[in-house]
């Protein structure tokens, strides 16, 4: 490798994706190793900086403060790449595509016949505790029997080498504009790194996700007539430039609550020519929000009036209302179960071991071995909460102690996983970071997931935490179309 | 088309043609200034009758009584204490422009979001920087207008964009002749002098007119003249009578589906200010009064504006008849 990038890269514990245990190169970065090789930091530098330009002129940032001259910050954007090879994609595609049919048949029972709970499959208190379990859901289904039309799990590659499933993400998961935009900034300044026997493209997202969006259309309505709409909180979230692109790829108009109206049961949009009737909301506003007259009343980011249309079956929703109780932290601790029962079958994709402090034989677990677990909030996201045990102090972990006493629904524990790490450059060389991937899956009449996903990257050093929000940065995702004969990338002219 | 889209496209039209205005005016009070009025220093009413223009006249007061010696080109064109200064208003522009994203190209947004950020950088104003900084925002504007109109579908958002450019077009007309319709009065001095010529060629170039007067009109530079040709040429793209009717052809494309009830009100104002404005003459205006006359229209202005908002913009269905059968 490069005397001057990588020198002083020095493995952690845990897989490196990049590098074997012995510090050769895997066989499928060999190609991308060698191009790299070619840059000096000076390249480097420049091909950075003009990622980062683009981002700032893209507008793809987030406010610091929120004024008008507010300080706008881009995502970090990482330039080496992630490659998932064309095998283990396979696995990965076929076992999120079987937990996602499991967790949508999951969904739908839960809120009409729970014959997972009479039979004992997950218990009835780990259900209708989970705090997004929605009363107004019970004895209806949505178009399809679909819930959890966008999912988002977070995979990690774990000590072993196989990846496992660290969490999943059914209410509004976000994140999959970055992974169009990486693609095309890396396109941009590092054209020269791109394999010849190719990267699955991304861009088929948006066409894939309208169809979906039309695939659950209400039954009375012509799939030539469909009116669907992206719903954003507003132009103040931080993640209004996803909500802003998406309608845009897709040509369906973005709207907030205020641009629509419910009148007898049917949606309308407000527009310079009337009212006009709505069939489908691809919704990025969280179910409480959603109607002031269902749930909080005090929304004004809702629809007066949704629900009703949604239960009559003159309007779809996406995701689900009510969606996030199969994605509550308690309940992932049974997902392989609910696979096997609901699928009869063995679960591609592993969890990652969790213990649910609400069942009393774990939480003694949990209790006693605080120190060396990691223990999650149930139902937060973005990272917050969450307490690194080999990391926290005496102090942090006693007040812990107490707060799983007094609210065992509220926590999981997991084992602190050494996932893997991938070269990731800092200032001015390369070191090994921690990384996740978090592929997106749609499901309409089929399911499809999206080759690659969102390499989320912890770019503070010791760090486990990805999230953007905790100082997180993403990386371009490869999936490799055709391993070739040895597992890794060939190039008959390393140097075109 | 969604009616906050419509109402968002209609201000981002108007915000760009506000600050590419204001651009102009900033650049050709400070070649004035420098040329005719020994120095930048000296400058100071006029700059003054300029911000009084762009609306912001109370800002600027409590702006130097708390830092006397700002100068007022700075207060203008960067202040953010000013929420019409260059600045502020190329950042509200872009604010709409982010909540209608998706209606503009991705070329027109990075154009007015490079804008945006190169603006952002700037520190305060040193004003020899002025004529290079006003000329830089001046073909930054034109660019995303260039780019509208190249990348962006001719539909309805682009009719409101484009009736917002003019409405706003029409009403900076009226301020720029507004800063100087004392030099048509009966008792005052220098009428006709070289002072005079030298104010009304300036007027002429901070609406891009100078080069149009000189082909059109081989006459000697009169108040009269330069007056006339702002308000009346039908063919000078600047002027109040090609603004208006400009805006009206965009209202009516825009309104095709616009139930009558609905879109009637403000179309209604737009064709009375034509049918005034083709009626008239400059030596009528004059006799009147030229500040009273301009008065009238930013009145009438606003009547268009207020009737656009509050029946097709903001207009609340009434109840069960205004949903589809």
């Amino acid at each position: 490798m490069s005397d001057e990038l990588f020198a002083g890269y020095e493995l952690l514990s845990g897989p490196d994706e990049m590098f074997e245990a012995n510090g050769s190169v895997r066989p499928a970065y060999r190609t991308l190793g060698e191009r790299l090789r070619r840059w000096d930091t000076q390249e480097y530098l420049l091909r950075q900086s003009r990622a980062d330009l683009a981002l700032l002129n893209a507008g793809i940032t987030f406010t610091v403060y929120s004024d008008d001259r507010g300080t706008e910050r881009i995502f970090p954007f990482s330039l080496i790449p992630r490659i998932v090879t064309a095998g283990e994609w396979a696995h990965i595609e076929a076992g999120l595509s079987q937990r996602v049919r499991a967790l949508n048949l999951f969904l739908r029972d839960v809120y009409n016949e729970q014959r997972c709970i009479s039979d004992g499959v997950v218990p009835a208190d780990v259900v209708f505790g989970a705090p997004d379990y929605n009363l107004r859901m019970v004895d209806f289904a949505p178009p399809l029997g679909v819930y959890a039309h966008i999912a988002g799990c977070d995979l990690v590659r774990d000590g072993s080498g196989q990846f496992v499933v660290l969490e999943d993400n059914l209410r509004t998961p976000s994140g999959v504009s970055y992974v169009l935009e990486n693609r095309t900034i890396m396109v941009r300044v590092a054209p020269d790194l791109f394999p010849r026997r190719g990267v699955a493209p991304v861009n088929d997202y948006p066409g894939r996700l309208l169809s979906m969006l039309i695939d659950v259309r209400p039954e009375h309505v012509d799939a030539a007539e469909v009116r669907a709409v992206v719903l954003t909180p507003g132009a103040y979230n931080s993640a209004y430039f996803e909500h802003a692109f998406l309608a845009q790829q897709m040509g369906i108009p973005l709207v907030e609550g205020s641009d629509l109206v419910a009148h007898n049961e049917t949606v309308y949009l407000r527009s310079t020519s009337g009212l006009e009737p709505v069939h489908v909301i691809y919704r990025r506003v969280d179910d409480a929000f959603l109607d002031p007259l269902a749930f909080r009343p005090d929304s004004v980011l809702g629809v007066a009036g949704l629900m009703d249309a949604y239960r009559a079956g003159r309007v779809s929703i996406v995701n689900a209302v009510g969606a996030g109780v199969a994605d509550d932290k308690v309940v992932y601790r049974f997902v392989p179960e609910i696979i096997r029962y609901f699928l009869d079958e063995e679960p591609l994709l592993p969890n990652v071991p969790t213990y649910a402090a609400v069942l009393p034989e774990e939480r003694g677990h949990i209790l006693e071995h605080l120190r060396e677990l990691v223990v999650k909030p149930a139902n937060a996201s973005g990272g917050y909460g969450v307490v690194i045990g080999p990391q926290a102090s005496d102090d942090e972990l006693a007040r812990l102690g107490e707060a799983i006493e007094a609210d065992p629904r509220n926590w999981i524990a997991q084992p602190l996983l050494e996932f893997s790490t991938i070269p990731t450059f800092l200032d001015d060389h390369v070191a090994p970071r921690r990384a996740d991937l978090r592929p997106y899956i749609l499901t309409g009449r089929s399911t499809w997931v999206l080759p690659g996903g969102l390499t989320r990257v912890a770019l503070r050093e010791g760090s486990y935490v990805v999230n953007s929000s905790q100082g997180g940065g993403s990386k371009d995702t490869w999936v490799l179309t055709d391993d070739g004969e040895d597992g890794g990338v060939r190039d008959a002219q390393p140097g075109r | 088309m969604l009616s906050r889209v419509a109402e968002n496209l209609y201000w981002l039209g108007r915000y760009l043609e506000r600050a590419e205005n204001m651009a102009r005016m900033a650049h050709v009070e400070y070649l004035t200034s420098v040329e005719g009025g020994g120095g930048p220093e000296q400058s100071g009413s006029t700059w003054d009758a300029l911000i009084a223009a762009s609306g912001a006249r109370q800002a600027y007061f409590t702006a130097r009584e708390a830092e006397p010696e700002r100068a007022p080109a700075d207060f203008l064109v960067l202040g953010w204490d000013n929420p019409n200064s260059i600045r502020s208003t190329l950042a509200q522009a872009r604010n709409v422009a982010r909540t209608v994203r998706g209606h503009v190209s991705r070329e027109v947004w990075e154009e007015l979001n490079q804008l945006h950020l190169y603006l952002s950088r700037r520190e305060t104003l040193v004003e020899s920087d002025l004529f290079d900084l006003c000329g830089e925002i001046k073909r930054r504007i034109e660019t995303v207008f260039g780019l509208y109109d190249n990348t962006v579908l001719f539909d309805e958002g682009r009719d409101w964009f484009r009736c917002g450019l003019y409405l706003e077009r029409a009403d900076m007309t009226t301020r720029v002749l507004d800063t100087k319709y004392h030099l048509l009065l009966p008792e005052a001095s220098e009428v006709g002098g070289p002072l005079d010529r030298f104010q009304w060629t300036a007027i002429l170039k901070s609406v891009s007119a100078w080069e149009a007067f000189r082909k059109t009109d081989i006459a000697e530079i009169s108040g009269r003249r330069v007056a006339g040709m702002l308000l009346f040429r039908p063919d000078f793209p600047r002027s109040i009578l090609f603004c208006t009717r400009a805006l009206l052809r965009h209202y009516r494309n825009a309104t095709v589906d616009t139930p009558r009830a609905q879109c009637v009100h403000a179309e209604r104002e737009i064709v009375l200010l034509e049918m005034d404005l083709a009626a008239l003459t400059v030596e009528e205006v004059i006799a009147g009064g030229l500040h009273e006359f301009l008065d009238g229209l930013q009145t009438r202005f606003g009547a268009i504006d207020h009737a656009t908002t509050e029946h097709i913009f903001r207009a609340l269905p009434d109840g069960a008849s205004a949903v589809p059968a």
